[in-house]
Formats: C-alpha cells, structure tokens, sequence
C-alpha cells in the first residue's frame, strides 16, 4: 500500500529529512549568540577567501608597508605584530562577535567577522 | 523540473520498479533547501572602504546589487574628495584657508568648507568654547599633527602657555558672504572632531536621494544609522573603552547616530604617562578625567562635536553643555571605570558585561 505511494528511495530519503531536521534547525534558526564564523581579511581593497574561526591558525598577510601577523584562537582574532608606528591594531585585541571588525589603517590590512546570527549590526568605539 | 504533473506523484505510478526509481522529491526539496538558504541573508549588503584615513564599514538592508554598488562608489568619492578637502596638514583648501587666516585679511574660502566653517562656529558658541576647532596650533604643538603617533616628550609648559595667551577661538572669524577672515593670527583651523561626523551626514544625504532607506555609515567606529535592519532595529555594539569586547549595546531605528570620543583613539605614552589627542582648549593639555563619552543624536556632525566638547567637560561639568548642545542621550566614562549617564540613557542601554560597573545617574537632560 505504501510502496506504492512512495518509492523506497523517497522513504529513505523523508528518513533522512527528518534526520536532519535538527541540524537544519540549528543552521537556519539556531542562535550562536552572535558569535563570529569566519573572518574576511581585506588587504588594501582586496578580499582573501574567508577563513573559519573554529581553526586555531597564524597568519601571515603581506600589506602595503610590510607583514601583518594574525593569530585565531578561541573562535577570535587578534594582530599579534603589525609594521605600523601606532600599533592599534594590536591595541584593539581579540575580536570574536559577527560584525565586528578592526584594521592596520597603515598597512592597509583590513578585517571583518561574520557569522550567521549577529547580535551586533557594527560597532561603536 | 519540467516534470509532467502525472510523473511527480508516485501513487499515479505503477510502482513495478521501485528500487531504480531515483526519489522523485529531491529536486523540489534541493530548490527548498536553497531557497531557504538564500533568502535570509541577501537583504544585507555590507562593504569596507579605506578612506578619510580611517576604515568605513557600510550596511545596506533591502537595497538591490546595483544599488548597493552604485552606493559603494558615491560613498568612495565622496570620502576621497572630503578627505582632501579638510586634510589638517596635507596640502588642500584647508591648509590654503589657514594659511590666509594668518594674514587677517579677507578672502574667498573654499565652498566646500564653508558650510563646515559656519556649523562649527554656532557649535563652539553652543559648547562655550569646549568644542574649538580653532586651536589647530595646539594640536599641532602636541604632535598630533601627523601620519604617525608623536613619541614624546610632550611640549615644554612654556609653549603652551604662549598658544593658550593668544585665545583663539571661532569666535575671531568673521564671515561676509563668502568671505572670511580672522581677527586673531593664531586661529588655525583644524576640524578632526567634527569632520567624521559632517562626512557621515553627508553620505546619508546622498544614500537617502538615491532612495535607499536602511543604512548604516560607520567611520572607525562612529556611525550613523537610518531605517531599520528588515523587522528589528539597528543593533549597536558599544566597545568596552578598557580592555577587549563589549560594554553595552543599543538599539537604533529611524535616523540617529552614535558617537564616542576616547582617549584610546590616538595617544601616544611617554615615561609611564599617557597623553591622547582631545586638547582641553582651557588649558592646553590633553583634557583629563575622561575615559571616553558616547552620544546618542539625530545629526552626526553635532553628535561629534558635542562627544569632544563632553570629554573636554569632564564628569562634573558635562551635564549642563550637553543641555544647551540639545543633547538628549549621554554615557560617559570617567578615569576610574564609573558610568555617568542620564536616565532617558540608561534606558537605552543594555550592559553587556557581567560585572555591572557603578553608575552615576544625572537629572533628565
């Protein structure tokens, strides 16, 4: 009676939807407090493919005076050195909510985060 | 997807070959899935410009592509050519003006700062003197005046003095038409805790003749916000002035800006003492007591001015400028991490962090 309503392949296929659902769930509604995902490094007006927060990583960015060192750890990002006089970017520290960004304004290294739910549309400071 | 009605519902089949038959839901729960995926998140526009030597962060909501970069770019040239324009030391009309303010005689000022010229004299006159762009010499003397933060040692007692003797003030400029002059040879004009704010109002202007109506403008950190993000409003997160993430968080919908001065902005530190970049006009030293003061107005360019001239105020003497600047939401943080604010404020804000600091309520403004 049923198999000939639906295929075995459709009830293997509504068995796994509904499997599913949860993570569904979570990716489309779930709240992740706002919390940063991935972080965009803009260099001198040039976006590098965007990089997971969830990989504890060094990064080293080339900018217009010299290297940029990025350390991301704990679901954040920081400059840890940077070739600038004034070094606020290294001042700014960890960085980890969706919208949040900082720059090198003399090397021209740029970063935003991103993440699906932001509680913060941009900041003030 | 061009399935025939007949061959998308399986109970029409005869079912003879159940097991070859690839699931005929896929198609339509794959075009679901992307649906659901795309749709929530292609209202947001949100781009990054180097400009106006500072990083401006752009939100869009609602806007088309096309709008969105047509916005992009009005934005870019806008910044470019004020950034020029108002340049405290790079060669411009700026300089040219006071460069020809020294000489006391009159002159044609620039029309694209004219306007600038004319709101930052009502707003000096509003702020008793707290917010004086006319003290340019002095934030040169600082070494403020350039690219990179000056090393120290600050400068000698004596050379202040003399600048502070001369008391320049937007008040010796006088306007004719188009014409200035000054009355006083050491009025130099330096307009960096006003220009941000000018520069974020004249954006909204042209996003908002361009028709688009959710936007928010931030410049390094001061922004101004209109319309709403889709159903809820513009969330703000204010940074902690000490220290990393946030202190507290207000919404925004309408048109208002955001607008903080700190004393972390630009600064420099010489034998374990800090001295940063707002200059007390009073006393010619880097204005004391303040961590940072966050202003909540309609109009960026006042909200900025007034920010600096609260700073200048201190804890004891912001309450009554930010009444005649018609300032009607304040915080301000003072050296020792308490928070001073007026109650239509703390209303406003949300903290953020665990430990509630001590708050300062004054009257209502």
């Amino acid at each position: 009676m049923t198999s000939s309503l639906l295929t075995r392949s459709d009830w293997l296929l509504l068995i796994a939807s509904v499997a599913l659902l949860p993570w569904l769930y979570g990716s489309f509604w779930g709240s992740t407090g706002g919390m940063g995902e991935e972080v965009h490094i803009m260099v001198d007006g040039r976006e590098l493919p965007p990089i997971s927060l969830s990989k504890d990583q060094t990064l080293t960015i080339q900018g217009s005076i010299g290297p940029s060192v990025l350390e991301v750890a704990n679901h954040g990002i920081r400059f840890i050195s940077s070739p600038c006089q004034g070094k606020q970017c290294i001042h700014s520290g960890w960085h980890t909510h969706a919208g949040e960004f900082a720059a090198c304004l003399p090397n021209r290294v740029a970063l935003l985060i991103t993440g699906r739910e932001s509680r913060y549309d941009t900041f003030n400071y | 997807m061009a399935a025939d009605p007949a061959t998308r519902y399986p109970g029409l089949d005869d079912g003879a070959r159940p097991l070859r038959r690839p699931a005929r839901a896929l198609p339509l729960l794959l075009v679901l899935l992307l649906f659901v995926g795309g749709c929530s998140r292609e209202e947001l526009h949100h781009a990054q410009l180097f400009s106006f030597g500072t990083l401006v962060d752009i939100s869009l909501w609602g806007a088309s592509s096309t709008q969105a970069e047509h916005a992009e770019r009005i934005i870019q040239e806008e910044l470019q050519t004020m950034h020029r324009a108002w340049h405290p030391w790079l060669p411009g009309p700026l300089t040219e003006t006071n460069r020809r303010l020294q000489t006391g005689s009159w002159f044609d000022c620039p029309p694209e700062l004219l306007p600038l010229i004319m709101q930052a004299k009502r707003l000096y006159e509003l702020s008793d003197g707290l917010f004086n762009p006319a003290i340019g010499k002095l934030v040169a003397l600082w070494g403020f005046h350039s690219d990179v933060p000056p090393q120290g040692p600050p400068p000698e007692p004596a050379a202040i003095q003399q600048l502070l003797n001369q008391h320049p003030g937007m008040d010796d400029i006088a306007i004719d038409g188009k014409r200035l002059r000054s009355r006083n040879p050491a009025v130099q004009l330096d307009l960096g805790a006003f220009a941000k704010g000018y520069a974020v109002d004249r954006i909204i202007g042209r996003l908002e003749r361009m028709g688009i109506k959710n936007a928010i403008i931030n410049a390094g950190g001061d922004l101004r916000a209109i319309g709403r993000h889709g159903k809820r409003p513009w969330r703000i997160g204010i940074r902690n002035p000490r220290g990393p993430g946030v202190l507290a968080s207000v919404e925004l919908s309408g048109d208002e800006s955001v607008f903080t001065s700190g004393d972390y902005e630009r600064f420099y530190e010489y034998e374990g003492k800090r001295y940063h970049h707002i200059i007390d006009p009073r006393t010619g030293h880097p204005a004391a007591g303040v961590t940072s003061v966050t202003v909540i107005h309609d109009n960026a360019a006042e909200a900025d001015a007034a920010a600096t001239a609260l700073f200048v105020a201190g804890p004891d003497g912001w309450y009554p400028v930010a009444r005649k600047l018609g300032i009607k939401y304040v915080m301000l943080v003072d050296d020792k991490g308490g928070i001073h604010m007026n109650p239509a404020m703390a209303e406003r804000i949300r903290f953020e962090i665990t430990d509630r600091p001590e708050i300062i309520y004054s009257k209502p403004l």
